[in-house]
């Protein structure tokens, strides 16, 4: 090899970082061997080093740091216990509702009638939904594993609203709508309203 | 260590690289923040799925990449050939030069390169990245993060030994 090929190849060693490269062993030696050559060599890892230092000067903004965190979405795998906090908070509030309501409806001695309707929408892990938003496929795992672990499931229509989706009394519809997480689907329910709780009581599921 | 204080650390410890990174990339400091930004922000919705933590830094250079390249027009596909001798034909570049510009100015040559060709250029300064890992990171072949830094260097020389035959400004 001259030294012309010689060059080509050293114009990539930067110093001690490329020692263990095998590309360069042997040209190093040549180096040692071409006073020229250990001479350009030399000149080529100090403008290395010059370009270096003169990039590495440059600081990023001194509030960078602070709106990189500020605005840090909700990480994954998140605090499962929070999530837990979250959905019993949910369940507890929902319960709060359905019994004042029960009460009111005694007192009244009114019953809020299921109406029958079709839906079609994305389903929901609400407790993901409600709390950070959550929602479309970069979330389906997520969603997929908070439905099949007994969170609330819900489904958001075409048309913006979102429903709790229940099964009949004992009969969690879980297990059957976790794999649709995420997904597209058209579910016929019952729908009830309860003090600005809407719920869908399944009744079928059909994959859009 | 609580996922907020692991995210703050990997923060603290990336943020600057990445940031300078962008800034070879893009030549802007906004966009430099913003690109550092969104590839934190995609970390901290993707990230768990890294199953190695050795990985980590590639990881976010490979984000930040990929998040710069979407905000970039596609051009046609540069071919990689070896350096040919008349390329190869390195300019006279004395060893003071570098020292007679300022950081603005070699970030202005730096923009001025082939787009293709900066990214692994500006690695190879700023990092201290083998040329195997350099090529992970933007998910190339390493024959060519290796002809793409010869060629980006010559570009750069070329650039810097017009300026050095510019006659020096009095202040």
């Amino acid at each position: 090899m001259n030294t012309k090929e010689a060059k080509q190849t050293l114009l990539l060693y930067r110093g001690p970082i490329d020692d263990g490269d095998p590309q360069f062993r042997e040209l190093l030696a040549h180096a040692q061997r071409d006073p020229e050559l250990a001479r350009w060599l030399q000149e080529q890892i100090s403008r290395y080093n010059a370009i270096r230092s003169k990039l590495r000067e440059i600081e990023p903004p001194s509030d960078l740091t602070e709106r990189i965190i500020r605005q840090r979405p909700i990480p994954f795998p998140r605090d499962w216990m929070q999530i837990l906090k979250i959905a019993a908070a949910v369940v507890i509030s929902a319960s709060i509702t359905a019994a004042s309501l029960g009460l009111w409806q005694r007192e009244r001695h009114s019953v809020v009638q299921g109406q029958e309707i079709t839906v079609k929408g994305e389903v929901l892990d609400m407790t993901c939904y409600i709390a950070y938003k959550l929602s479309g496929p970069e979330h389906a795992k997520c969603a997929r594993d908070c439905i099949r672990s007994g969170l609330p499931v819900g489904i958001k229509g075409d048309d913006g609203k979102v429903y709790l989706l229940t099964g009949k009394a004992g009969q969690p519809v879980n297990a059957d709508l976790a794999d649709y997480a995420a997904k597209i689907v058209t579910i016929k329910g019952k729908k009830s309203i309860r003090d600005g709780f809407a719920q869908l009581q399944v009744e079928e599921i059909r994959k859009f | 260590m609580s996922a907020d204080l692991e995210f703050e650390k990997l923060v603290k410890l990336y943020y600057r690289d990445l940031y300078r990174f962008g800034l070879g990339l893009t030549g802007s400091e906004g966009d430099a923040a913003d690109l550092t930004q969104e590839t934190f922000y995609i970390w901290a919705n993707k990230g768990h799925q890294l199953r190695n933590p050795g990985k980590i830094k590639g990881w976010l250079f490979t984000t930040l990449h990929r998040e710069f390249l979407k905000t970039c027009r596609r051009r046609k596909r540069l071919v990689d050939e070896p350096i040919d001798e008349g390329s190869a034909s390195l300019p006279d570049v004395p060893p003071d030069c570098v020292n007679r510009i300022d950081s603005q100015t070699l970030l202005r040559f730096l923009r001025e390169i082939d787009e293709d060709f900066r990214a692994p250029l500006v690695l190879y300064y700023l990092e201290d990245l083998s040329y195997k890992e350099i090529a992970d990171a933007l998910a190339i072949p390493l024959g060519t993060v290796q002809s793409r830094i010869s060629r980006a260097k010559l570009q750069l020389f070329r650039r810097l030994t017009e300026t050095n035959s510019l006659p020096v400004q009095e202040k």
